[in-house]
Formats: C-alpha cells, sequence, structure tokens
C-alpha cells in the first residue's frame, strides 16, 4: 500500500525533527507542572546580614548611608520605600532589602536557572513572535504524528488489532478526569 | 588571521549586547495614550479612576516569580505601589526587569478586599518569595487598586 509507506516515512521523518522540541517542552512541562513546590526557571536566594541603622530621614540619604556599608560601589538601578522602615536598593539580579532603624538586611538574589529557563520561556511563548509560529508548528507535527503512529503497523497489533485499545484507553484517561473529577 | 577575525567577532557580538541590553524592552500590545497618570493621583480618588484607561509610570518594586504575570510598580510618592497584572501566559515578565522602570497600560480595577481575602492572598505571595507572613498585619476590609493591562515597556 503506498499510503502507508508515505505514513511509515512521514511518521519517522517528521518524529526525528520534532525530537528536540519534545525535550524541550517535556522536560519544561515536567518542571512547571510543579510550579506550586519550586520555582522552575529561576533560583532564589536569600542571605541576611547587618548594617549599622540608617540614620537619615530622607531616600537619597538612606543610600548614601547604606550602599558603602554594603560595599556596593556600582550606581544602583533604583531604590525604593514600600513603607517608612524599608528601603529597597536594586541592582541587576539583586535586591537589598534593608530595615531601616535595625539595619538587617535581606539581600535576594535571583538567578536564571541555566537550560530550564530557556526551554520555560519558549514553553511558555514569552517572547511570542517568530515562536509562536514555531510552536503552532510543532503542534501540527505532533497532532500528525499522533494519527500517523496509529497506521505504522498492520495485522495483529496495528491499530485494527490490539492498537484500538490501546488507543481507546489512551483516550479514557483525559474523558475520565473530566467525568470523574 | 583566526584569531584576529574570532577577537572581531567576539567585539561584534560584545556591542550587539550592549545595543540590546540597553534598549527598551516592549511586551504585549503597545502602549496608545501620550499622557501619563500619577500613581497618587489614582490612589488619591480609586473610584474616579475604576473602569477607566491609564498609561502609569514608575519603577519595578516586584516582580511575578512563578508566571511573570504581574509587576508592582513604585509610584510617584513614596510608600506606594501599584499592581500591573496580565492574563496568564498574556505577558511573562522576566525577573531580570526588577529595579528597572516601566510605562505600562491598562484600565483601572478597584475592588474591596476582604480580610480572609488578604490572609490568603498574604500567605500565598509570602509563599512565592520564600518569606513569612503574619495575618496579625491585616486590620480589616482594603481597598485594592491595579492596572490591568496587556502592554508594558521595560528601559
Amino acid at each position: 500500500m503506498k499510503w502507508r509507506r508515505w505514513n511509515n516515512t512521514l511518521h519517522r521523518d517528521v518524529g526525528y525533527l520534532v525530537v528536540a522540541l519534545t525535550l524541550v517542552y517535556g522536560i519544561s512541562g515536567l518542571a512547571i507542572n510543579h510550579m506550586a513546590d519550586w520555582n522552575p526557571s529561576y533560583r532564589q536566594q536569600k542571605t541576611a546580614l547587618t548594617i549599622q541603622p540608617l540614620t537619615a530621614t530622607d531616600r537619597d540619604g538612606m543610600i548614601k548611608e547604606a550602599l558603602p556599608q554594603l560595599g556596593i560601589t556600582e550606581e544602583p538601578r533604583n531604590a525604593f520605600r514600600p513603607d517608612p522602615d524599608t528601603l529597597q536598593i536594586f541592582l541587576p539580579e539583586k535586591t537589598y532589602l534593608i530595615d531601616v532603624p535595625t539595619g538587617q538586611v535581606i539581600v535576594d538574589r535571583v538567578r536564571p536557572r541555566p537550560v530550564l529557563f530557556e526551554m520555560n520561556q519558549m514553553h511558555l511563548n514569552a517572547t511570542k513572535g517568530v515562536w509562536t509560529v514555531i510552536a503552532d508548528v510543532y503542534a501540527v507535527a505532533l497532532i500528525f504524528m499522533a494519527i500517523s503512529g496509529m497506521f505504522v503497523l498492520r495485522g495483529k497489533t496495528g491499530f485494527t488489532g490490539r492498537g484500538k485499545w490501546f488507543v481507546l484507553g489512551g483516550a479514557l484517561v483525559p474523558l475520565g478526569y473530566y467525568i470523574l473529577r | 588571521m583566526r584569531k584576529a577575525a574570532a577577537a572581531v567577532v567576539m567585539m561584534v557580538v560584545a556591542a550587539a549586547a550592549v545595543a540590546v541590553a540597553a534598549q527598551e524592552k516592549k511586551f504585549g500590545t503597545a502602549l496608545t495614550l501620550t499622557e501619563v497618570t500619577k500613581v497618587s493621583d489614582i490612589y488619591a480618588n480609586p473610584e474616579k479612576f475604576s473602569g477607566k484607561r491609564v498609561q502609569v509610570q514608575g519603577p519595578i518594586v516586584d516582580v511575578c516569580a512563578q508566571m511573570g504575570c504581574w509587576l508592582a510598580l513604585g509610584s510617584d510618592q513614596e510608600f506606594q505601589t501599584i499592581r500591573f497584572k496580565v492574563e496568564d501566559g498574556v505577558i511573562v515578565f522576566p525577573m531580570s526587569v526588577k529595579g528597572m522602570n516601566a510605562k505600562v497600560e491598562g484600565v483601572i480595577s478597584v475592588e474591596t478586599l476582604s480580610v480572609e481575602q488578604q490572609i490568603a492572598q498574604g500567605h500565598e505571595h509570602a509563599k512565592e518569595q520564600k518569606t513569612t507572613f503574619d495575618p496579625k498585619t491585616v486590620k480589616g476590609p482594603k481597598v485594592n487598586v491595579m492596572i490591568k493591562g496587556e502592554g508594558a515597556v521595560v528601559f
């Protein structure tokens, strides 16, 4: 049968093409699925230290007092006072949260997780634009893989044999979930 | 010769990286308003702005760590912040924008949060930020003002 040969050839070659993207979406999917338990994209590290309480009453004066004590030589990106007792100083990948009356500081360092950050950005289509097209093509390729996969084999192990029961079993997973939840 | 070529390529890449880093980053739909509204003006009279489209500018003092679906912007006045919330997945703000400045546009939403809602939000935020939350800090119902939007420019 000519159509089956075409089906199998395309199934095989499209399969090769989507290996990398399937790994990206699969690994990232596992990571994102457990977002409630961890941050899949960023590594967040909080450390505590103490400096002299800040005596200045205005924001700029507080910054002037705090920077040398914290050993910061670069120009901060920004600074903000969310409440009268707190001063936030922002540096790239680092935020200093200073309790003005006590001098207690929390250094919040946030760094992207290598590789996983990029994978999650792709999975969540964070960049939009061209990636939307790539993700759409990938989704169509996956649909093709699923449908063509059912017709790769003939006979007892093919779709008309035991294959249909496996397909039905697989379909029952999402169907059953929505019926029983 | 190869080393010289490699050095030139590296310099070009570094220059391009610096140029890209220096540029403003656009997220979501383009901003359409020309007038910037002060956050302090919105807080002074939230009901007046409820349901209205505004453009607001300020330092990014916090970012949603999980989905990048909101930014907290500092007001023109101290001790005031406003949250810019987007639908999950519509925009994913990277945490690297924290501390930068943003111009955002969206519709002002004003709602009263009950004590229970504030406590639930406080616990959720504390879990996200790996900090602790003391429910005793919630004294009563609070008027919550946020901007629901689709577009931002970070610089």
